[in-house]
């Protein structure tokens, strides 16, 4: 009742500083962020560096779809997929059909799965893998504006803009090779759908996998 | 009977070649092993005592966990479950998880390899702790724990010697980097001789007693837990301990309302003290909540609210929306978990969605109408006849003198319904829960227009006169006083028409306490304007007057006739007292009704006498005036039974709780909720006419609807959020429940054609209880 009351005297007063004070106060004592990236909204802007140092933005690659992985190659979860091929597999048949496949590393330096571009294209040479570009993320503000928890984390990102996809790679959040046999891969089917121009059926996911080793 | 961490990264491995090794000779062990292998491992769990002090009190250099097996009692006995715990203890700083792991990482997973006929329960999780990484947030464990699970032995046990208990452990352990591991652990244990009781600890659950309850001291942190194991490092203590770690089951029910960004956890505990400091939830689903959100805590009268942000990751609502709420005390002394297994999911009543005026004018329409309606309502019909009475009166004055009355009638019912509105908007945001009708739930309101009524009528009567407008037929035409006597039959006219509802009234005003201030005192003044508008109109159409009969010496009859309604409604206001205070309070508040009349004729003969008698008169009407205060101060709600409300309805019920009205909707069971008051007149009127009727009776049993009442005569939180969830603020509210899905909304003007045509429309009980009854229909 409280809370319905502060509402109906912000929506009175309708004064957006009381709307800032207001939020001010009820700030969290942590360092958390507000905003979340959500399904069929324009999935947020951003330009980083990737490996070869070459300043990639999102909006280079309008009219195309684009998938978000976040990795970090010490992570038992992310070495599932890439040990297995599964993850070199899935960037190359998606490449293959114009999909840009973006690999974005948010660990921050000093920290578990921090790369330079130098070692990020040795990763990617020794590993087969085949993304359009790795992004470098060490501030982790990409990160945090998506949202991004685990690694790996993915996120599709529709033509138009607008966010189709965020969660987990699959249904099985463990760190065993034999469960990939079995998996159910959301991006796969995801991706699959959009290719025919229908929608995705299963939009979002439950992220699993090691945390994203943010700078605090 | 120690596991390894199984896959370590690169600059580990070189470090700990090892424990890799042992790892892969556990691991690598054959399940199917029998013979020298479990002979070894009896051997082995005997030598270590099996069941007694662990071995080290640290995980070994290296290692970041140690897991371990450990049964409860020393033996076991067929059909006797017994309890096991594993033990994982972790390297200072790194952390496993909790059943939800959080924003990332995976709970552990225990797979049972038991002797045949033997069943393992689920693991009973121990309350999590809050991990922050960054900005990230995980649940697990620290330092170390134990993962209870309950072992069922067959009702008879061959073998004799003993069994073997094997598991395969899995988990995650993390600092910032994250490593799985593993590990086979296996127990053997002996079969209990004869003579010989084993020891098998109490049960885990609501059989705890209150020592054994997870109350955690001040010396929660791992490492007072871990000291207060190594001071009692038995097998009983380490259980102890691990029970005290098990979250309580929640003795209160608990619900959640979805919106898109918010869940609002919401729980009842009427046993909640106060002195609630801090909460935290722990959801078991893992895309409900942002984990890292803060969880914003409000608590009003027993029920704790925690408003959490509901995580992007899912937009659906949650088949578990349970978990562990853990609550701290003010002083921060005593830290209490509870679980929330059970865990109702409601969709929010329609957010207020900013201001919309569109909405706000639709809402003002209806409200008019209804406000109109409500002059034909039986509430308003005492104060309106005296109304019309006056106006007959006042047919001969001067049209401009008529406009002026009608005009400040007008006032009278808006400022009564500003006073009420803004009291009900003040209350609310303190943080009250009422609504349409809350002055009703106050006896002493009730109490008060009781009185103000009775000298009304006494007033028609001709006990004593008030003003000089009232003296005579026709005397007070030209006179200006008589406007504030119109002034307060328009407040009295709003204050006596809200325990009637109209048609339209009930939606608007739900609609208006969802809104701001402004624009529900908008929607309330459309309302009075309505009830004002039909008098209005004639004072200011003068035309129609012509048509009133003209005023004469039958008026003085007629006025005394009029007295008889207003009795009447004071006898109602009486009976509604004698719901809410009992006898005791009933009788105080008849003594005040006495002092009325006193204070009346003392009043008159003060007005008629002089001198002496005149100041003896005005003595007694002050002493009679203090004694009415002091006799409707001393009633207060009656603590005892729930005001059985609205009697003559015939049809079976039972009492309305938010509770019972989960539980059947959970069962699949029709149910119909009446939410009534004994002050609500259109309440009252419908159960006679809509409900009472021995075919409805039929109906609800062949279709085997329950009925559930809610009395809202005095305040009822449980009864106010049910009337807001479907965008009333008062009462009356019928609900039907088919038994799946969304209850239907019957009409606040009941038939029995309209709830008979409702019942026929729920499924066939038949498909639903296998029995073919014929519902009833007239």
């Amino acid at each position: 009742m409280q809370l319905v009351a502060r509402r109906t005297v912000l929506a009175a007063s309708l004064a957006g500083a009381a709307a800032i004070a207001l939020d001010v106060a009820l700030a969290p004592t942590i360092a958390y962020q507000a905003p979340q990236a959500r399904i069929g909204e324009p999935a947020p802007a951003f330009a980083l560096s990737d490996s070869n140092g070459k300043s990639v933005s999102l909006a280079d690659f309008k009219g195309k779809t684009v998938v978000l992985e976040w990795t970090n190659h010490d992570c038992p979860y992310v070495r599932k997929h890439y040990g297995s091929s599964n993850m070199q597999r899935l960037q190359k048949k998606w490449t293959a059909q114009g999909v840009v496949w973006l690999t974005l590393i948010s660990s921050a330096p000093g920290t578990e799965g921090y790369v330079s571009g130098e070692e990020a294209n040795k990763l990617t040479l020794a590993r087969g893998a085949a993304p359009s570009h790795v992004l470098l993320d060490p501030k982790g503000e990409v990160g945090r504006a998506y949202g991004a928890q685990t690694t790996p984390h993915m996120y599709i990102i529709k033509g138009d803009g607008s966010l189709a996809y965020m969660g987990g790679i699959d249904d099985k959040p463990t760190t065993r090779l034999d469960d990939l046999k079995t998996a159910n891969n959301f991006v796969d089917a995801a991706l699959t759908e959009l290719a025919q121009g229908q929608s995705v059926s299963r939009p979002t996911a439950r992220p699993y996998g090691c945390s994203v080793k943010y700078s605090s | 009977m120690s596991g390894f961490d199984l896959c370590l990264p690169a600059r580990f491995s070189n470090i700990l070649p090892v424990s890799i090794e042992q790892d892969r000779l556990a691991s690598a062990e054959p399940r199917s092993a029998r013979g020298p292998a479990r002979a070894a491992s009896l051997l082995l769990a005997l030598l270590m005592g099996g069941h007694g002090p662990a071995a080290w009190a640290s995980p070994p250099a290296g290692e970041r966990v140690q897991a371990d097996l450990l049964a409860e009692p020393a033996a076991i006995a067929a059909g006797r479950p017994f309890w096991v715990a594993v033990r994982l203890r972790m390297l200072e700083g790194w952390h496993v998880y909790w059943r939800n792991p959080g924003d990332s990482g995976e709970a552990p997973t225990i797979s049972w390899h038991l002797p045949p006929g033997f069943t393992a329960g689920p693991i009973v999780w121990p309350t999590p702790q809050r991990i922050a990484l960054a900005h990230l947030v995980n649940f697990g464990y620290t330092g170390e724990t134990a993962l209870l699970t309950q072992i069922t032995p067959p009702g008879v046990l061959a073998a004799a010697g003993g069994v073997d208990i094997q598991a395969d452990v899995t988990w995650l352990v993390c600092q910032s980097e994250c490593i799985p591991g593993a590990a086979h652990l296996s127990l053997g244990l002996p079969l209990a001789q004869g003579g010989t009781t084993p020891e098998f600890g109490p049960e885990l659950g609501p059989e705890l007693g209150p020592e054994l309850g997870p109350e955690l001291g001040p010396n929660t942190g791992p490492e007072n837990r871990r000291q207060a194991a190594a001071q009692e490092a038995t097998t009983a203590g380490i259980f102890a301990v691990a029970r005290r770690a098990v979250p309580r089951p929640a003795p209160w029910p608990a619900r959640m309302e979805l919106e898109r960004d918010w869940a609002t956890l919401t729980v009842d505990g009427a046993t909640l003290r106060p002195p609630v400091r801090a909460a935290y939830f722990f959801p078991n689903a893992e895309t409900l909540v942002r984990h890292a959100a803060p969880q914003e805590l409000s608590i009003v009268r027993g029920r704790l609210r925690l408003r959490l942000e509901r995580s992007a990751l899912s937009t659906t609502p949650p088949a578990d929306a349970g978990g562990v709420l853990l609550i701290e005390d003010t002083d921060g002394s005593a830290r209490q978990a509870f679980e929330l297994a059970e865990v109702a999911v409601g969709e929010a009543s329609p957010p207020a969605q900013g201001i919309s005026l569109w909405a706000v004018l639709q809402a003002a329409a209806l409200a008019l109408l209804g406000g109109v309606i409500l002059n034909l309502m039986p509430c308003v019909f005492p104060v309106l006849s005296i109304k019309a009475l006056a106006l007959i009166e006042q047919a001969g004055g001067s049209r401009q003198q008529l406009r002026r009355h009608g005009l400040s009638y007008t006032a009278g019912v808006l400022a009564a319904f500003t006073a009420l509105g803004s009291a009900l908007i003040a209350l609310r945001r303190a943080g009250a829960e009422v609504g349409w009708g809350f002055a009703l739930q106050s006896p002493v309101a009730v109490g008060l227009i009781a009185y103000l009524l009775l000298a009304m009528a006494l007033s028609l009567s001709g006990v004593f006169h008030l003003g000089s407008s009232l003296q005579g037929v026709g005397r007070g035409l030209a006179q200006r006083g008589g406007l504030g006597g119109s002034f307060f039959a328009g407040a009295l006219a709003a204050v006596v028409a809200t325990p009637c509802t109209a048609p339209f009234m009930g939606a608007a005003l739900g609609f208006a306490f969802t809104q701001p201030a402004a624009m529900a005192l908008a929607v309330m003044l459309a309302l009075g304007l309505g009830l004002a508008l039909p008098y209005l109109g004639l004072t200011l159409a003068p035309r129609l007057i012509p048509c009133l009969p003209r005023p004469g010496a039958w008026m003085e009859t007629l006025r005394q006739m009029l007295a008889f309604p207003v009795y009447a409604t004071v006898a109602w206001l009486v009976w509604v007292l004698g719901q809410q205070v009992g006898p005791a309070g009933l009788f105080a508040a008849l003594a005040g009704l006495v002092l009325v009349g006193v204070a009346a004729w003392s009043f008159n003969a003060a007005q008629s006498a002089g001198g002496w008698g005149r100041r003896a008169a005005l003595s007694g009407l002050l002493a009679s005036l203090v004694g009415m205060a002091v006799a409707v101060a001393g009633l207060e709600p009656n603590p005892g039974e729930p005001a059985s409300g609205a009697p003559g309805a015939a049809t079976r019920h039972e009492p309305f709780t938010q509770a019972r009205l989960d539980a059947l909707i959970s069962a699949h069971r029709p149910v119909f909720v009446n939410l009534t008051a004994a002050w609500c007149i259109t309440c009252l009127v419908n159960e006679r006419v809509g409900l009472a009727s021995a075919a409805v009776e039929a109906a609800f049993a062949a279709r085997g609807i329950t009925y559930l009442k809610g009395d809202w005569t005095r305040r009822n939180p449980e009864i106010t959020r049910l009337l807001e969830k479907h965008g009333r603020s008062g009462v009356p509210l019928y609900l039907l429940y088919p038994g799946d899905g969304q209850p239907t909304v019957l009409p606040q003007i009941l038939t029995p054609a309209t709830v008979l045509a409702e019942v026929a429309r729920l499924p066939d009980p038949a498909q639903r209880r296998g029995s073919p009854p014929t519902p009833a229909r007239e």
